[in-house]
């Protein structure tokens, strides 16, 4: 079968700049949309991430104590056994920060003492035995805090308790040799030479900061605070949050007028906050890519159907020299596939050098190989797609133009 | 003759309205996406006090922990701690100069029927309102005799005089907060500064704050620390004023050195009173001090966010799609206009006046089509405040400066894009197309 | 008027050589009519490209008007094409999206002169070619005859001292041919000087002289018949 590809490939080259406009059109269109892509692709990947605790049906509030009159651990008590005994609450604890909600405290634990040790840190959360259950979090080895282990911090005095309960993925930047339940019972250094020992494993927490490496790092510290300003976190049966964020924060600021109950926020609207810069990009992204598909496809459209135009007579005369209108139509998809194939080589080229770029003036993985080819396809694909269209008008025109003037 | 082509240029729009107007969409789509990027990036870098940028310079020290450094490879930490602080005001070593901090407490309001609540408080020397420009609609700052006497004194926001004074001249009355009598010295003005360069630990574009009163009362009112604290040490002592005299950084210093001799001076003085301070124990790590001005500052701290500036480039890169589509579809247009070029050519038209005809054709749809694309910007822009809410506040505004760079943008790109086929427009031989075929 | 001396113009593509001209040598006085007729191929063309100054050439020498116009740049050619020369082409070549006054407009635009006075001469150009009430009219409003009366109008609005016409009736049928080479009979008793190609001997008959073209050369003939002889020999 003749495809004419040499007659074609030397009518490409007399006519280079249509042409080289059509490849450097697909080449940027497809560094732009492969590394979009891939930019979506990373950042769903960030936003399928779970804290860990159930989101859905948790939720949070500030207290903030002022006055001569305020009693902090009077208040606390009070207001963890009243918020303890609402139905509909599963439970609640006293803490002083929230998974991925941007703030929070981090230390350092040492498995030696020592100021010249290297340190890995991690998130802290005080909590007390009703921790674990109102973070939805399992123990998977060891036990968890008892009403006896659970002392009052006081906002002067930074004194740290015996124990603590790590996240496995803490235990595992501590001990990477060790299998998790090998933890439970080892001895860890805080503060560079204050021991602390790990009595339990949960599955998995998120720290305060979705944006830092050691996400997955938490310990749970069996600690009240006496602080003028702390935190609850609440955790409802499913169905009863949006009943109960009013009621309880009407119930908590009536209940003692020497303090304010603020920043109450649903769990699900602080990831929303949280990661509506990702999903803001993602959303941008599509529209980038949605936009540019269209203007690169609707180009190459006009340059073919103007080049079809001007072909007319030439087409008129194939055709009543006897050339089949599928002839005439893969005459013009053969020689729009050589072009888009230039482009998208260049562009996989272009792809790989935007990359590289965005790896080392921005945060960013390296792309999996696997977008270069799939980027390829599809471009080819959007080329045809937009070429169709005008070869088929090409294929339509009568042989009889070729006896026409004009 | 340039109404005499732009005449001609909107006739031959008309004659392929489909074609010139894929071009107009080609250059709205391009430009309404550069300059949506454009703007967001414009706000976040622009200078918030161009009059002074130069001549403010944050202060950096290291006191950091001797084994590693603040902040990698080897950066000294991004604040200063409450020694170095009442050092360096104590020492006034600079025409002017203010360490900062924030804070927070509670307001309790005369009026009874009003609720306490809380505010973020700026604590700040005498300095800060000269230093940044601070507008003042009644009273002014204190002076730095309150800042040694620790007068129980506030400047507050305008907002905030609004919504406890109702807006009137509050000078001379009092407010409560975290628990004690202030007297209120002075009224701002509306203050926005975007970003808010002063603190950018707290956020570069958090608003100004509502309070602000003599830093040295945080040690006597044992005020709280609201903005970040970093610690490499523990606290030697036990006690609100063990962790103020820590090691922990938690305060920002800022001094105004009016020229390139002050700054020198000053660097210098930084580094004696390291050594000084080496002498007695601290400032274990080599001397690593720092000066930077606004600008300086806010590149170093990242205040134009990754995200802004990857799609800055990305929509660099979409206008140029956009452009090659153009110049496909000018060169489209234009060789089906040969037969008039050919014309207009054996009449008389010199090959200028071919140029400049279809100079007029594309910066027509330049224009056209930059105006298109403000709008998208505008949309864009809308888009962006919808998907960012609070993030995104004050970046999503457009003003004269940058519709003026948009339709430059436009025009510019648009009759780059027009260039080669205008080019291709004069070399049409003035016989080649007046044979009719 | 016009002076050809020894004119030769090449066409080179990359495989072949084409002599168009080759030792071209005419003379053309004040105030002739003059019809070139050729086969096709002979050269007919490209001399009138070379006459209107629409082309340039490899050697020889063109006066015209008394001035050496052999050597001039494309802007001095544009100029003098502007003001000195007026065209009319077998397809009248009129711009389909201007009216008939912007049409006639198009040279004289280029001749820097003021609003009224282009007025002035378009009104008094349509008027010659009998079209002054259809100013507001599209070309494709018109008959072909009319259509080659705006171009001969577009052609004499600037007052030209020389017309050439390439075909002028080619696509117009006999009646409608015969009013325009009445027309411009008519202009060429007004004193401008014409020079036209065609292939029709009918109406070289009409011209003055006549001067037959063949392979690039020019044989003068001063008898009609004798013309006709050659071609149908």
């Amino acid at each position: 079968m003749n495809w004419e590809i040499g007659p074609i490939f030397r009518a490409v080259m007399r006519n280079k700049v249509g042409a080289v406009l059509i490849a450097l059109q697909v080449a940027v269109t497809m560094t732009i949309i492969v590394n979009a892509i891939f930019i979506i692709n990373e950042r769903k990947e960030l936003l399928a991430r779970e804290s860990g605790i159930d989101e859905a049906n948790t939720f949070y509030l500030s207290s903030s104590g002022f006055g001569d009159n305020y009693n902090a651990q009077v208040t606390v008590e009070e207001d963890l056994a009243n918020l303890r005994q609402i139905p509909g609450v599963i439970n609640a604890t006293q803490t002083n920060a929230i998974p991925i909600s941007g703030g929070g405290w981090s230390m350092g634990l040492k498995t030696e003492p020592g100021v010249e040790n290297e340190g890995v840190g991690v998130a802290v959360y005080f909590t007390d035995q009703h921790g674990l259950q109102t973070y939805d979090v399992e123990l998977l080895a060891g036990r968890n805090f008892t009403d006896a282990d659970i002392t009052w911090r006081d906002p002067v005095k930074g004194d740290w308790p015996q124990m603590t309960i790590l996240t496995q993925a803490m235990a595992k930047d501590l001990f990477p040799d060790l299998p998790y339940q090998d933890v439970v019972g080892k001895t860890v250094f805080i503060n560079d030479d204050e021991p602390i020992q790990i009595i339990g494993i949960i599955d998995k927490l998120h720290a305060p900061w979705i944006g830092w490496d050691g996400l997955e790092r938490v310990m749970l510290v069996p600690q009240h605070l006496l602080f003028d300003s702390y935190r609850y976190l609440i955790r409802t049966e499913p169905g009863q949050l949006d009943r109960l964020m009013p009621e309880i924060e009407a119930l908590l600021a009536d209940s003692n007028r020497n303090r304010i109950i603020r920043n109450m926020n649903s769990m699900t609207d602080t990831r929303e906050r949280t990661y509506r810069g990702h999903s803001a990009m993602v959303s941008m992204l599509t529209i980038i890519i949605v936009v540019l598909t269209i203007v690169t496809a609707l180009g190459i459209v006009g340059l073919v159907s103007f080049s079809v135009n001007r072909r007319r007579k030439q087409i008129g005369t194939r055709r009543a020299l006897g050339a089949t209108r599928f002839a005439v139509m893969r005459y013009f998809l053969v020689e729009n596939f050589m072009i888009t194939s230039v482009g998208v080589l260049l562009g996989a080229a272009m792809t790989v050098g935007l990359n590289i770029w965005l790896v080392n003036s921005f945060e960013m993985q390296r792309i999996d190989w696997y977008y270069i080819p799939i980027g390829m396809l599809c471009l080819w694909l959007i080329g045809l797609l937009a070429v169709y269209g005008p070869a088929r008008k090409a294929a339509s025109i009568p042989p009889a133009l070729a006896t026409r003037t004009v | 003759m340039f109404r005499y082509y732009l005449r001609l240029a909107l006739l031959s729009y008309k004659r392929n309205p489909i074609l010139s107007s894929l071009m107009v969409l080609a250059i709205a789509m391009g430009i309404g996406a550069c300059m949506t990027t454009i703007t967001v990036n414009y706000i976040m870098s622009s200078d918030p006090i161009p009059q002074k940028s130069e001549q403010l310079f944050y202060v950096q020290l290291d006191s950091w922990d001797p084994n590693s450094p603040a902040r990698e490879p080897n950066d000294p930490p991004d604040q200063v701690t409450w020694t170095d602080a009442t050092n360096l005001m104590k020492a006034k070593q600079a025409f002017r100069q203010s360490a900062m901090a924030r804070s927070g407490g509670v307001v309790e309001p005369e009026n009874g029927d009003s609720k306490p609540f809380m505010t973020d408080i700026r604590l700040a020397y005498s300095d800060f309102f000269a230093m940044f420009n601070v507008p003042f609609q009644y009273g002014s700052g204190w002076d730095s005799q309150s800042d040694d006497n620790r007068d129980m004194v506030v400047v507050i926001s305008r907002a905030m005089n609004d919504q406890l004074f109702g807006g009137e001249n509050s000078v001379g009355k009092t407010v409560r907060l975290a628990g004690h009598n202030f007297r209120v010295v002075g009224v701002l003005k509306e203050w926005r500064l975007v970003p808010r360069f002063y603190d950018v630990t707290t956020g570069a574009f958090d608003n100004t704050e509502d309070f602000y009163m003599p830093m040295p009362l945080k040690e006597s009112l044992e005020l709280t620390s609201n903005g970040n604290v970093n610690c490499w040490k523990r606290p030697a002592e036990d006690g609100f004023l063990g962790f103020l005299y820590s090691e922990c950084v938690n305060f920002q210093m800022w001094v105004e050195l009016r020229d390139d001799a002050e700054k020198q001076a000053y660097m210098a003085f930084l580094n004696s009173y390291a050594d000084e301070q080496r002498a007695l124990g601290r400032f274990e790590r080599p001397n690593n001090n720092r000066l930077s001005n606004v600008m300086e500052w806010m590149a170093y701290n990242n205040v134009v966010a990754d995200d802004a500036e990857i799609m800055l480039w990305l929509s660099l890169m979409f206008l140029l799609v956009c452009l090659l589509n153009t110049i496909g579809l000018l060169l489209a247009k234009f060789s089906g206009k040969a037969g008039e070029i050919s014309l207009r050519r054996a009449v008389g038209a010199s090959r200028r006046d071919v140029f400049m005809q279809h100079l007029v054709e594309t910066g027509l749809i330049g224009v056209i089509g930059g105006i298109a694309g403000l709008g998208l910007a505008m949309l864009g822009l809308s888009g962006i405040g919808v998907l960012y809410g609070d993030l995104a506040n004050d970046l999503t505004s457009m003003d004269p400066k940058l519709v003026a760079i948009a339709l430059g943008l436009a025009l510019v790109s648009s009759i780059l894009a027009g260039l080669y086929p205008t080019w291709r427009s004069t070399r049409v031989a003035p016989a080649s197309q007046l044979k009719s075929q | 008027m016009l002076t050809m001396t020894n004119v030769k113009k090449i066409f080179r593509t990359d495989l072949v050589e084409t002599h168009a001209l080759k030792d071209f040598s005419l003379q053309v006085n004040e105030g002739e009519f003059v019809a070139v007729t050729g086969p096709s191929g002979s050269g007919k063309t490209t001399f009138l490209n070379i006459a209107g100054l629409l082309e340039t050439f490899e050697s020889g020498q063109y006066m015209l008007d008394g001035n050496d116009v052999s050597q001039l740049s494309d802007n001095a050619r544009s100029k003098i094409r502007n003001q000195k020369i007026g065209f009319i082409f077998q397809g009248f070549n009129l711009l389909p999206d201007l009216n008939l006054f912007d049409n006639v407009d198009v040279p004289l635009r280029y001749r820097g002169w003021s609003a009224s006075e282009r007025k002035q001469r378009i009104e008094h150009a349509l008027e010659t070619v009998g079209l002054a009430s259809r100013q507001k009219h599209l070309p494709s409003q018109l008959s072909g005859g009319q259509q080659q009366r705006v171009a001969i109008a577009r052609a004499l609005a600037g007052e030209p001292r020389f017309l050439l016409a390439d075909e002028p009736t080619g696509n117009l049928d006999s009646k409608m041919a015969h009013s325009v080479m009445e027309l411009l009979q008519d202009i060429n008793q007004r004193g401008t000087t014409i020079v036209m190609v065609t292939h029709d001997p009918s109406l070289a008959a009409e011209a003055g002289r006549n001067i037959f073209v063949r392979d690039g050369q020019v044989s003068e003939l001063h008898e009609v018949n004798t013309f006709a002889d050659v071609v149908n020999g």
